[in-house]
């Protein structure tokens, strides 16, 4: 039997880690979080030659020190031994300052190996990069590589498999030289024990204890005495140690680069696209209308799955007749009808918009376009405690707010991706804004105009005031600092690795989905379903039982049903009223809900004669602010892989929106 | 004088780093330390500092990079 090696792969942003992970991995990855901690955690394996090779994809950031969770997962996943090999890429277009990450992992005993990767943006930019050199020097094997190039992996295996049978480690001796001339640094390392934390040198803890690294102080004051901390401290204070090693560590890799990378120096320059985006008064309607042309272009990939999901919702008809002739009891012809038939024809719909939305915006991450979206966005997002990039989801929201959620995936913080999800909820996405106008002109004309108004303002009140709520939990406060990132060169994506990322993908959410969903509809079904001919079912006396309260939210039982019903699928809410006030088959309401038809002809005379003008506002605004549906519910905790958070959420949304309708009812009876 | 105080397309040497070990950290580890040369491509008002250093294209939040001290050459 041959025997398992892991991988992991480090990498600042923008280093292409991604891209050769899903190229690597393909299909054969999974994602969650690490145990207890808000941090996306990516695996996946591979075989190559005879032996089989785990995968870990280690979070993104610029360095090694311990400022976030991100960074100390990084550190604690490598020095304990998890990896036996770990894969640092840099970025040969900027090899001086993405070589940081090497020089920040010298020290480190765990055996690694150097990707100089976007081999082919450096070869456009003019540069030549001697790696045989750049190996040598660091005494590990270090290639160039284009991990969106389909051909070029072989290089890659062949580096693998070196690093893992020589298992050497980085040579660190002349940047300790360069270490030694910080004032305090050899005094620091002199009363540095050998085995402080394992797997890490006494050099690298006696750098991080210079730049005051909170880990390894933390650690300092546990192991060591009183007053050898106190003699460590007196050596650290006055020197501005990150500063200081960080300039050794620069030098370092000039030293490394010296006479084997050659380059034109040119000063910069911003592209023509660039210099849109980056315009003060153009940049954010270039990104908006960036966005709103994804948003279409979703839909291209997405209908021959819409389409299909269509085409499965119509067999409900056939299967039902065949049911019925062959002398199907009613109740199980209704489960497989109205549950699973249109259950799965709304998920095939919704996973198309995934799918496209997962593909483009994906594709506007890896060219680099989402870069410049953080940058445009970096001030008015950073005010909600967010990235630059959560303009994305929200404008997708417009449309459907799974594809919203699906869209967060290109936010790299776990906490912000969750909070953005949460706010994207309040946009009322397309099926809300096929009840709203409607049902706004017909009970207040030309009003209706100040109604959606007024909707809209509530809406982004309701972002602000739900950020502040969730924001505190979700984003610590010291995360919370401005942007500080590079805007990486526009390079071309690798297709197979996105395609096959963008499936495995939509292929997990129809699983969780599915579930969630069935779940959802089964119960509902259950409570809205008349057994017997004499028989009511549970939601109707659960809702004429507790009218007395909800009309103090504006909303009478038919109403207050009808907002549940929305909670499943909001095109249905309509047809439910309509089934509800004509005294109609009453478990064909929630049929009604999830596939969005049976409007009765006459509805609007139906709906003035049995609802008041406040009770009509208290409903739009109940709908609207209402968890989107029950697809969006299931595609969130796919995003985000916490029970908990989404249950906050949508009980949050829940309650929220009743409360909502019971200040525009109360108002209404002031207006009106 | 300071980082966001330069003009457009003006070029500087980084002189002094202020800040908590934090940002200092997080600053040198795109790669602006003392000594390194920058050139301004973008200052505008509500909008993050766009700096060019070691081949790379940084966008730099605008009250972050108070602490980042240079000298115009």
């Amino acid at each position: 039997m041959s025997e398992k090696v892991t991988i992991a792969l480090l990498g600042q942003p923008n280093s292409g880690k991604s891209t050769l992970f899903n190229a690597l991995t393909g299909l054969r990855q999974h994602v969650g979080n690490w145990p207890g901690k808000t941090v996306e955690k990516k695996e996946g394996s591979f075989t190559y030659g005879s032996k089989e090779y785990d995968v870990a994809d280690l979070p993104g950031s610029y360095s090694l020190s311990a400022n976030s969770d991100e960074e100390v997962i990084t550190r604690d996943f490598i020095a304990s031994g998890n990896a036996d090999v770990v894969c640092i890429l840099a970025d040969s277009s900027q090899l001086e300052r993405s070589l940081f990450m090497v020089a920040d992992y010298a020290g480190i005993t765990v055996p690694c190996f150097v990707i100089l990767n976007m081999a082919d943006v450096a070869a456009a930019q003019g540069k030549k990069i001697d790696a045989g050199l750049i190996a040598q020097r660091l005494g590990v094997p270090a290639i160039l590589f284009s991990a969106n190039d389909k051909k070029g992996y072989e290089p890659f295996y062949k580096a693998l498999e070196q690093a893992v049978n020589k298992k050497k480690t980085l040579d660190v001796s002349s940047l300790e030289a360069s270490y030694e001339k910080i004032e305090g640094y050899q005094k620091v390392k002199k009363l540095m024990p050998e085995d402080l934390i394992p797997g890490y040198s006494p050099m690298w803890l006696a750098a991080k204890t210079l730049e005051n690294d909170p880990v390894v102080l933390a650690k300092l004051k546990n192991t060591l005495d009183a007053e050898t901390v106190s003699k460590i401290d007196g050596y650290r204070k006055g020197v501005q140690g990150a500063v200081e090693t960080g300039s050794a560590k620069f030098a370092w890799i000039d030293e490394i680069l010296s006479g084997a990378l050659i380059e034109k120096k040119e000063s910069a320059a911003l592209g023509k696209l660039d210099r849109i985006y980056t315009h003060k008064v153009w940049g954010k309607p270039a990104v908006v209308l960036t966005i709103l042309l994804g948003l279409i272009a979703s839909f291209i990939p997405a209908l021959p799955l819409m389409g299909f999901g269509k085409a499965f919702g119509m067999l409900k008809e056939p299967v039902t007749a065949a049911l019925t002739s062959a002398g199907c009891p009613d109740f199980i012809i209704s489960i497989i009808c109205t549950v699973f038939i249109q259950s799965l024809s709304y998920i095939f719909q919704m996973l198309g918009f995934v799918f496209g939305v997962t593909l483009v915006f994906g594709l506007l991450e890896e060219v680099g376009v989402m870069a410049r979206v953080s940058y445009v966005f970096d001030n008015t997002m950073g005010k909600l405690g967010l990235q630059g990039k959560s303009v994305m989801p929200f404008l997708v929201s417009f449309g459907c707010t799974m594809g919203g959620a699906a869209g967060t995936r290109v936010i790299d913080n776990w906490g912000q991706k969750v909070l953005t999800i949460a706010l994207a909820w309040a946009v009322p996405c397309g099926a809300a804004w096929a009840v709203i106008p409607m049902l706004s002109s017909l009970f207040f004309g030309p009003g209706a105009v100040l109604v959606i108004v007024v909707i809209l303002l509530t809406m982004l009140l309701h972002m602000w005031i739900t950020a502040k709520i969730f924001g505190r939990g979700l984003v610590k406060e010291e995360d919370r600092y401005g942007m500080i990132m590079e805007l990486p060169p526009y390079h071309k994506p690798k297709w197979g690795a996105l395609l096959r990322y963008v499936l495995g993908r939509t292929k997990d959410t129809f699983v969780r989905v599915t579930k969630v969903v069935l779940l959802v509809c089964a119960i509902f079904w259950l409570i809205s379903y008349s057994f017997s001919a004499d028989s009511v079912p549970i939601l109707y006396r659960i809702g004429t039982a507790i009218e007395p309260v909800t009309k103090l939210f504006g909303l009478n039982w038919q109403l207050f049903v009808a907002f549940v019903a929305s909670s499943v699928g909001k095109e249905g809410a309509l047809g439910v009223i309509s089934a509800l006030f004509t005294g109609g088959n009453f478990a064909g309401a929630f049929n009604q809900a999830m596939s969005g038809g049976g409007v009765a002809s006459n509805l609007n005379e139906i709906l003035l004669a049995n609802v008041t003008k406040p009770e009509a506002l208290a409903f739009i605004f109940a709908i609207t602010f209402n968890m989107p549906c029950v697809v969006a519910l299931a595609a969130t905790y796919q995003e985000i892989h916490s029970a908990k958070w989404t249950a906050k959420i949508a009980v949050y949304y829940t309650l929220t929106a009743l409360l909502l309708a019971a200040v525009v009812y109360h108002i209404g009876l002031l207006i009106f | 004088m300071k980082l966001s105080d330069l003009g457009e397309n003006k070029n500087a040497i980084v002189a002094k780093l202020g800040g908590d070990s934090r940002f200092i950290s997080r600053i040198t580890s795109i790669g602006l330390t003392p000594g390194c040369r920058l050139q301004v491509v973008k200052n505008d008002r509500n909008r993050p500092v766009l700096v060019y250093s070691r081949d790379t294209m940084i966008a730099l939040n605008r009250s972050e990079c108070g602490g980042i001290e240079v000298t115009e050459v």
